[in-house]
């Protein structure tokens, strides 16, 4: 099979999703391939925080300023992804609260409104924040759902034209001479090769990026930076909670949905383990002590999971943490730098600027394409975040009880329209934490390529709440049979995804975690039989 | 308040060696926080599925000889073991609670037990010794045979228009692995469509309160009976039991097809009623039954219980002779885990467990979890002990009692009821089992 695309993407991740939507509003035939599902590398696994820079204002001033202002872009088209919740950089007793000065001021050079308020203030603001904090500021920290912003960068993508590909690794670049004229590419699901042929093709495979330059025959010197994190069951703060010092580990607390999450660690991995990143039992030890100097009531709040991301840094000088490598975005022109033409890189930043970095990179595209065109994509709402009330917008799914709706639109925000309310069942619960309703996950599964209960879990939240999964695998499993007609399938996939969910619980093992584990493990094993011979 | 015995726990276990107990004469108290592992039950009790290494096991007493010393089960004896499984069916019916056993010769005695399968949601074969009368129960793992013996050809499984913890897909390819053919359908009951209108009602529990009505139970049988196409087994979900065995016993008369019932997402409706029944039980042989309690700042003195309160009495001082904690496993809160230790909380019993938390967990979920089979030290008789020290008038039983991982080996009831009979004679003074 042979396919001809203005250019091809790759990677599935907020960088490359991004990338492909803003090549595809500009009228290029785009081409994305994803050898996982989407947001499974880094963009899935961080914070969730909505940065406004202030964080980087002191030590990185440029990706402070970008952050900003890609801050406010995203809380204009993406509203149904973000909550515009604010932030607080405390300093605590055992901090210098000189800091706090330097700081202020490299704010608000950066463009960061950074307002100093009373630690009183500030508890009533946040009351879950250390009581025994001796100074405040008041930044527009938010935080941002991931998931949803990748998934809806990839719908909008498809809306103007893409071509998604999702469990399809490339396997070789397709060279003629110095030139990438496409790559081969290994369905994972079929087992299939095809080849697809473009004049440009843009790496954006975060820290596996390394590995694509490399079998494209240029090297790009990465720095893998693990970083874990741990998620909480409930949402303590309401407000995100940052230590007001030297960027470190564990020093940001960050409200998401209806649990918060607090990290991050930051170590240097070999490329071999960015595939299989697991927190280790002294990251979660870390991560507990050093978060309950920011909310003392995370010391007594059930942990649901661990996890750990790569940040996919750009080497720079010899940092063994990378805390002071530069997040600025980095794009490679492989032509300029290699002598390696229709290749581009895209990498470095952070999922707050991948607007940008998708801007900068689709800039890069319609040069070497030679096409005018201008990027969008900073006043253009991704779906969700459509013009019009999201009120009048939620009249369609009227029929469900009113939690419900809220939590559909909270969610899918105006695309809540397109779910099927007409189906008498579809108000049913298929997750009673995350209260996702059955038209909603049949949506996921039908038109937001959705293979496998991980999949739905990103784009839906199911599994994703209290029970971790308990209750809502099985019935999500069962739509999944319902949808493909393989039940064995399904079968298999809700093992995997209920081993998925316990890799993240095992490394925080204990109190109601494992209580809760103990009784997923009687239910699925023993009564619903699921390792039982067939 | 004195009594003769105090009983922490109102699961399996606590109520089988309460009623013993009661019956024979001995003024107990039982206290009960609420929920137990009934109420997330399968629908049948194993005694023994597998060996600790995993090996399937077809007759349980035949097996027990092999397990290790520190197992309840070594610590009663298999003779004790064969005495009280041949009285547990009696035990149990004469509270009410009709259990099936798979057919066993009654000789060699060894061979007096032997597994049938139980088939599960996901439609599965699961070892179990005695099953609840309506689930779908088999003698052998191979053949799925109707109440005359005759093989099992075509199947139709039916739900309600709806209900998603009962997933007729799953089944229907465990059973098209037996050869069985399969058809879907699926009914709508009014008052069923009702309880859709919140989405969280739509639970197995809620389906069964209102499947005990006449007009509901009458109409989802005619119904039935209108979409079958001469199939000779109908699968239900188990929601039609919660008021006894009755309504399953008349769908079975007015469905012409062997009736059989598989489990759905928990609550677990013949595992509640199960429950029911044996509280019943011990409450109409006199026991006192706390509900909503919990047991705290025992006295513990010279190696005895001294007296123990709960929450809801207060500094009242309840004491007895004796005293038997059966308040379950981790999920029951019988045991608490903090990160390097386990405890068991209300007395602050010797617990056994593997001091390096990483081997607490596999990271395989279906792999053989040790964190499952941590439980309290006991000696031979299942008295605790604290710091070492023996506990002389406190008992253990049920899942609490540490030395085996009855999830790996499919003995969670067994465990529970073989416990509680041997704590039940060891507190009645007696050195053989007397009849129940």
């Amino acid at each position: 099979m042979r396919a001809e695309f203005d250019v091809i993407i790759i990677g599935g991740g907020i960088t490359g999703a991004g990338t492909a939507r803003d090549c595809a509003l500009r009228g290029l035939r785009v081409l994305l391939v994803e050898r996982h599902d989407i947001a499974t590398g880094a963009t899935g696994r961080n914070h969730g925080l909505l940065h406004s820079g202030a964080r980087y204002a002191v030590t990185d001033r440029e990706s402070a300023a970008e952050c900003i202002k890609e801050n406010m872009i995203l809380k204009n088209i993406a509203r149904h992804c973000v909550d515009d919740t604010s932030g607080l950089f405390i300093t605590l007793p055992e901090d210098d609260l000189d800091y706090q000065a330097v700081f202020v001021k490299s704010c608000l050079a950066a463009g960061i409104k950074a307002e100093v308020i009373d630690p009183k203030e500030a508890i009533r603001m946040e009351p879950s924040v250390n009581p025994s904090l001796i100074g405040a500021v008041k930044v527009p920290d938010g935080s941002v759902d991931p998931f949803r912003l990748c998934a809806s960068n990839v719908l909008d993508a498809k809306l103007h034209g893409a071509k998604v590909l999702v469990y399809s690794e490339v396997t070789e670049f397709i060279k003629d001479g110095d030139t990438v004229r496409g790559v081969k590419v290994l369905d994972h699901r079929t087992g299939e090769v095809s080849e697809y042929y473009a004049p440009v093709t843009v790496n954006a495979g975060g820290i596996w990026g390394h590995r694509l330059a490399g079998m494209a025959g240029v090297n790009v010197g990465m720095f893998p930076a693990k970083g874990s994190l741990l998620i909480f069951a409930h949402r303590v703060n309401n407000v995100v909670i940052n230590r007001c010092r030297k960027p470190a580990n564990a020093d940001i607390l960050v409200p998401g949905d209806t649990v918060c999450i607090i990290g991050t660690t930051s170590t240097r991995v070999p490329y071999e383990e960015c595939d299989n990143m697991a927190a280790t039992p002294a990251e979660v030890d870390l991560l507990l002590t050093e978060g309950a100097k920011l909310a003392p009531g995370l010391a007594h709040t059930r942990i649901l999971r661990a996890y750990a991301g790569v940040r996919p840094l750009v080497s720079a000088d010899n940092d063994p943490s990378g805390r002071n490598i530069s997040r600025g975005i980095v794009l490679l022109d492989h032509e300029e730098r290699d002598g390696v033409k229709g290749f581009i890189t895209i990498t470095g930043g952070k999922l707050m600027t991948y607007r940008l970095m998708a801007q900068m990179a689709s800039d890069a595209v319609c040069r070497k394409l030679r096409i005018n065109a201008d990027c969008i994509t900073a006043r253009t709402p991704l779906p969700g975040s459509r013009p019009g009330g999201l009120e009048k917008v939620a009249r369609k799914i009227w029929e469900v009880p009113t939690t419900v709706q809220k939590a559909v639109v909270g969610r899918v925000g105006t695309r809540a329209a397109t779910l099927s309310p007409e189906d008498d069942y579809a108000g049913s619960l298929v997750c009673e934490c995350e209260e996702v309703p059955v038209s909603e996950v049949d949506a996921a599964i039908e038109r937001m390529d959705v293979h496998n209960l991980v999949d739905l879990r990103r784009r839906t939240r199911v599994g994703m709440g209290t029970c971790q999964g308990e209750l809502c695998a099985c019935r999500a499993a069962g739509r999944m049979a319902q949808a493909s007609g393989c039940t064995a399938k399904a079968r298999a996939d809700l093992k995997s995804f209920i081993n998925e969910r316990w890799k993240g619980m095992y490394p925080v093992g204990w109190g109601d975690t494992l209580r809760e584990s103990a009784y997923t493990q009687w239910v699925y094993s023993e009564v619903l039989g699921l390792n039982g011979k067939i | 308040m004195k009594f003769d015995v105090i009983l922490i726990g109102g699961g399996l276990s606590s109520l089988v060696c309460g009623i013993r107990l009661q019956k024979a004469g001995r003024r107990c108290l039982m206290v009960s926080a609420g929920q137990n592992a009934l109420h997330f039950s399968s629908g049948a009790f194993g005694l023994l599925g597998s060996l600790p290494d995993g090996t399937a096991v077809q007759y349980p007493l035949e097996a027990i000889p092999s397990l290790p010393a520190g197992h309840p089960y070594a610590k009663i004896g298999v003779g004790k073991i064969a005495e009280y499984a041949a009285m547990a069916p009696g035990f149990f019916e004469s509270c009410g609670v009709h259990l099936v056993a798979a057919a066993a010769a009654a000789d060699p005695v060894l061979r007096s037990v032997r597994n049938g399968f139980r088939f599960t949601a996901t439609g599965t074969m699961k070892p179990a010794w005695l099953a609840m009368s309506e689930v779908a129960f088999f003698p052998t793992e191979e053949a799925l045979r109707d109440s005359d013996g005759v093989p099992v050809e075509s199947a139709l499984i039916v739900n309600f228009a709806g209900f998603l913890d009962f997933n007729a897909r799953f089944i229907a390819e465990g059973l098209e692995k037996n050869g069985i053919r399969c058809r879907l359908e699926t009914v709508r009951i009014d008052d069923v469509e009702r309880l859709r209108k919140n989405p969280s009602e739509m639970r197995s529990v809620n389906i069964a309160r209102v499947m005990t009505r006449e007009q509901n139970w009458k109409g989802f049988a005619y119904q039935v009976k209108e979409l079958m196409k001469g199939e000779d087994m109908v699968v239900l979900p188990e929601v039609f039991g919660l008021g006894g065995e009755l309504i399953p016993q008349w769908l079975s008369e007015m469905i012409p097809a062997k009736v059989t019932y598989v489990g759905t997402m928990p609550p677990s409706v013949c595992g509640i009623r199960t429950q029911m029944r044996l509280k019943e039980a011990f409450e109409s042989a006199g026991g006192t039954f706390l509900l909503g309690d919990e047991v705290l700042d025992p006295e513990v003195e010279d190696g005895r219980v001294l007296c123990v309160r709960t929450s809801n009495l207060g500094s009242m001082r309840l004491v007895a002779d004796s005293y038997v904690l059966a308040s379950g496993n981790l999920f029951g809160n019988g045991l608490t885990a903090a990160p390097g230790e386990f405890r068991e909380p209300v007395f602050g019993l010797d617990v056994d467990y593997p001091q390096d938390r990483s081997d607490w967990y596999d990271p395989d979920f279906f792999a053989k979890q040790n964190y499952i089979g941590v439980g309290v030290k006991t000696d031979g008789a299942f008295h605790p002990y604290i710091a070492g020290r023996v506990v002389e008038n406190l008992y253990v039983a049920g899942s609490e009692v540490g030395g085996c991982n009855s999830l790996a080996e499919g003995s969670g009831a067994g465990v529970a009821i073989m416990t509680a009979f041997k704590v039940a004679d060891g507190i009645l003074g007696r050195q053989e089992p007397a009849n129940a």
